[in-house]
């Protein structure tokens, strides 16, 4: 019975100084912010204020009110939409030609953002 | 009756449309002050000709304006390279084309930094000022209909309205600025010049050359990104994003406290830069200075943001370091 228990703890002891000795010798796992992720993040804030400034323009706000949609609301909200919504939004933004006949069609993909929260698709525009 | 008024005003509609979709405003307003500086003979801020003649000139077999118009540019950045040796890197066979984004990662692997310029014609000049030749993309197309180019501006003249391209099999390719908007326009406006590493463009903007620098970083060597960094940070010496790349350039080559140095220098200028804080913690806990680390982590977490997590992460790996040394 007590050679059983000085095996047990032996063996309890060997194992508790591997695991530690583990613990020690694992490198550390090094969670520094990268390049790339920096590189990311400041697509992503380029494309909001982009996305910003175009909900900012006259025309665009009233066809955005000529929709049932509140200007002031929808641009508040853009910090709420994903990279992707971004990325595609701004996009679209960037090939716009000059005339200002296309921009309804951008104006319909953000109502559509707003439709899928309405939807519970999306979370975007949660006071909707 | 009505109706057929109806039917013109909406024909007059689709007219104005279609020409606003081809105006070239930026040509116009270029032009018109150009002629107004010249009535009353104050300066204006580009020659009125330019024309960097000894810019090489690649003639492009079919289809293959992407390796000569790159080629171009890269031999007046002093890469010596003919159009053949890049072929197999850029040129697509089924699109009988060149995707943009193979374009820049070619001109990287051959060392150069590929900045991206702004939709601005008169950026896309002063370049030429600076002697810099520029790489652009148009459509001659249509927009539903796009025939994909590539070619290389290397001059211009106001007198005469025009663009010197090298363009296909001519050398000197000289279009009128406003037709050449318009064909650039439909390509989005796409426009490149490359940097040797240390060069900065003559439209220098912080975030812009960050993004060529950090897409750059993927196929640079270390000296060469080093002496970018640099660069940048001369120019922009407050840039957190130039100062986080510097640092994890030399956290990548273990140089611990340069890198330290690097996002301390960030956080001087930026105090609630989370990242900055996150990295420095990561990099004093390599160095076994945990208090201190404990406590940028700490402001790391508690500024938080889009990389929370591994803000988290250091903190708690901190803590464990902490709590052992503690015990021990």
């Amino acid at each position: 019975m007590k050679f059983s228990s000085l095996i047990s703890k032996t063996i309890n002891s060997v194992l508790i100084t591997a695991l530690a000795l583990m613990s020690v010798q694992m490198p550390a796992m090094a969670d520094i912010v990268s390049t790339e992720q920096i590189a990311t993040e400041q697509r992503t804030d380029v494309q909001r204020e982009a996305v910003r400034s175009f909900l900012e323009r006259g025309d665009v706000q009233a066809q955005l009110e000529a929709r049932g949609v509140d200007a002031e609301n929808a641009s508040q909200r853009v910090d709420s939409l994903t990279a992707s919504e971004l990325a595609e939004l701004s996009a679209q933004i960037d090939t716009l030609p000059a005339g200002e006949g296309a921009i309804g069609f951008v104006i319909g993909l953000i109502v559509i953002f707003m439709l899928l929260d309405i939807a519970g698709v999306t979370d975007v525009f949660p006071a909707i | 009756m009505q109706n057929y008024a109806q039917r013109i005003i909406a024909g007059l509609l689709v007219l104005m449309g279609l020409g606003g979709c081809m105006s070239a405003p930026q040509s116009t307003f270029l032009l018109e002050n150009f002629q107004q500086a010249s009535q009353q003979n104050s300066s204006f801020d580009l020659p009125s000709r330019l024309h960097l003649d000894s810019v090489s000139f690649f003639p492009q077999e079919l289809y293959q304006c992407g390796p000569a118009a790159l080629a171009t540019v890269l031999n007046s950045s002093a890469v010596l390279v003919e159009p053949e040796e890049l072929v197999a890197q850029v040129y697509v066979p089924a699109r009988q084309g060149s995707l943009q984004i193979e374009m820049l990662a070619a001109a990287r692997r051959y060392g150069r930094i590929a900045y991206l310029l702004p939709p601005s014609l008169e950026v896309l000049l002063s370049e030429l000022v600076a002697g810099r030749p520029v790489l652009v993309m148009q459509n001659l197309g249509l927009e539903r209909l796009p025939q994909w180019h590539y070619a290389v501006a290397v001059g211009y003249d106001f007198s005469t309205q025009e663009i010197i391209l090298r363009s296909g099999v001519v050398k000197n390719y000289r279009t009128k600025l406003k037709t050449f908007e318009r064909t650039w326009q439909r390509a989005e406006h796409w426009a490149v010049v490359l940097l040797s590493p240390g060069e900065l463009a003559a439209h220098a903007d912080e975030k812009a050359y960050f993004e060529a620098v950090s897409g750059f970083a993927r196929e640079a060597d270390e000296e060469s990104l080093h002496a970018a960094y640099v660069a940048g940070l001369e120019r922009w010496p407050a840039s957190s994003t130039l100062g986080m790349g510097l640092g994890n350039l030399h956290y990548a080559k273990q140089r611990l406290d340069e890198a330290a140095q690097s996002y301390s220098t960030v956080l001087d200028h930026s105090p609630n830069y989370a990242a900055a804080h996150n990295n420095l913690a990561q990099v004093l806990l390599e160095q076994g200075a945990f208090q201190r680390a404990q406590l940028h982590a700490e402001m790391a977490v508690a500024i938080g943001g889009a990389f929370l997590e591994s803000y988290k992460k250091t903190l708690a790996t901190i803590k464990l370091k902490l709590a052992a040394s503690a015990s021990n």
